[in-house]
């Protein structure tokens, strides 16, 4: 086995621990922290990918902003472990079997897809001049509606949090 | 054991193992170096003998919130303000076009938390600056009063 | 590294999150769940991306990145006014749309 497939599985099973952790933690802040873990190791698999400034980016964005936005929501709440009502098992066990339902039938739905082997070496498609490139040549509409979605989004957040 | 088809993989793990290495050493080294001892005060909050006054999970102002989303925010736009300024030459007088509309739409939100208050924070300086000007001005017109009455 | 073993990845993410949002009650941890299953097809894009050598996939990141951002500040600033009125953010209070 070559070093990058053993950092993959060393990764996914670090990955697909921390997110059942997410799930199942009692408390929410050990859920934002397992779910910093799992941002962790998709990161490592953006490098893995090739995919540099993704990578540096989904730190900065998620680990640094988005989970500290949760952080922050749970401190403004005084939530203590056991003041969660818990849904009853036989909820849980269907939702269970739903999501298990669900993977199962996406399993068998790609199973037999033509897929191929990843592109072996490193190509600098995932670099920011590249992205920019791509980005300001094919995809200046988004970019543009992309902006004004984050002007409703502070606008609504202001106005919804700001009431007092 | 840098496998030949990803050259630039190996100095980065390297780096990482560096650092969980020092983040672990210190911890351990300071687990044997640091002084352990049992006393009266040790488990106290303040071992200096201050009483702590509650417990560390206060809750914060819900203002705080505001302020940590216009970062999520403003963080995202960054990134995309990075990945123009880097390719600045290939993009030419089209991306500069598509960037300016993009930091006027972003001033323009700017300047809307501005008018409306949510960048405030803590006590309001100006109001507490104009209550006290009233009652000083009001303490002046007694005064006034008093001099003519006299 | 075939990219199978991405896609097993990524639908095992997608799977955890969907459960998540079925069994708990939580509000934060419900938008954590969602957060998850947005990465699990962050993941999937960027394999893909790879596999077909074209930058497009990336960008669509970014722009699910700019819809997670937006999404969640609006949706906590919905769960701080939820908790504010009902000192909880269990997502069965929330079944009444009156008082």
């Amino acid at each position: 086995m070559s070093l990058p497939t053993i950092l993959f599985w060393i990764l996914a099973v670090i990955s697909i621990l921390s997110a059942i952790g997410v799930v199942v933690a009692k408390n929410p802040v050990h859920s934002v922290l397992l779910l910093i873990v799992t941002f962790f190791t998709i990161t490592g698999f953006y490098i893995l990918l090739n995919a540099q400034f993704l990578a540096v980016v989904h730190i900065i964005v998620y680990a640094g902003a988005i989970m500290v936005l949760f952080l922050f929501v749970i401190m403004l709440m005084n939530l203590n472990a056991s003041g969660e009502p818990q849904k009853n098992n036989l909820v849980k066990f269907a939702g269970v079997v739903a999501g298990g339902l669900l993977l199962i039938v996406l399993v068998a739905a790609l199973k037999k897809a033509d897929t191929g082997m990843l592109i072996q070496g490193s190509t600098n498609i995932g670099l920011i001049q590249n992205l920019g490139k791509v980005l300001f040549k094919d995809f200046v509409l988004p970019f543009e509606v992309s902006s004004i979605l984050f002007l409703s989004a502070m606008i609504g957040a202001i106005v919804i949090g700001k009431k007092d | 054991m840098p496998s030949p088809s990803y050259p630039t993989l190996w100095p980065f793990l390297i780096y990482g193992i560096l650092v969980l290495l020092l983040a672990g050493g210190m911890l351990f080294i300071s687990h044997f170096l640091g002084e352990r001892h049992q006393e009266k005060e040790t488990d106290e909050v303040y071992e200096a003998g201050i009483e702590a006054t509650g417990t560390a999970r206060l809750l914060f102002p819900v203002h705080f919130y505001l302020i940590a989303m216009f970062f999520v925010i403003f963080d995202l736009e960054a990134v995309f303000i990075i990945s123009w300024a880097i390719a600045i030459r290939d993009v030419g007088w089209g991306g500069y076009l598509a960037v300016v509309i993009f930091v006027a739409i972003l001033v323009a939100v700017l300047i809307y938390e501005w008018r409306i208050g949510a960048l405030n924070f803590g006590p309001q300086g100006k109001k507490i600056l104009r209550a006290y000007r009233h009652k000083i001005k009001g303490v002046n017109h007694n005064e006034v009063v008093d001099k003519q009455n006299n | 590294m075939p990219i199978q073993n991405y896609i097993w990845l990524s639908i095992a993410l997608f799977s955890i999150g969907v459960i998540g949002v079925l069994i708990r009650r939580n509000a934060i941890v419900i938008f954590m769940c969602i957060e998850l299953m947005l990465n699990a097809v962050n993941l999937l894009l960027v394999a893909f991306s790879k596999y077909h050598h074209d930058a497009s996939a990336q960008i669509f990141v970014f722009f699910i990145m700019v819809v997670a951002a937006a999404e969640v500040s609006v949706g906590l600033a919905i769960i701080v006014m939820v908790y504010r009125h009902t000192k909880s953010v269990d997502v069965n209070i929330l079944n009444r749309l009156k008082n």
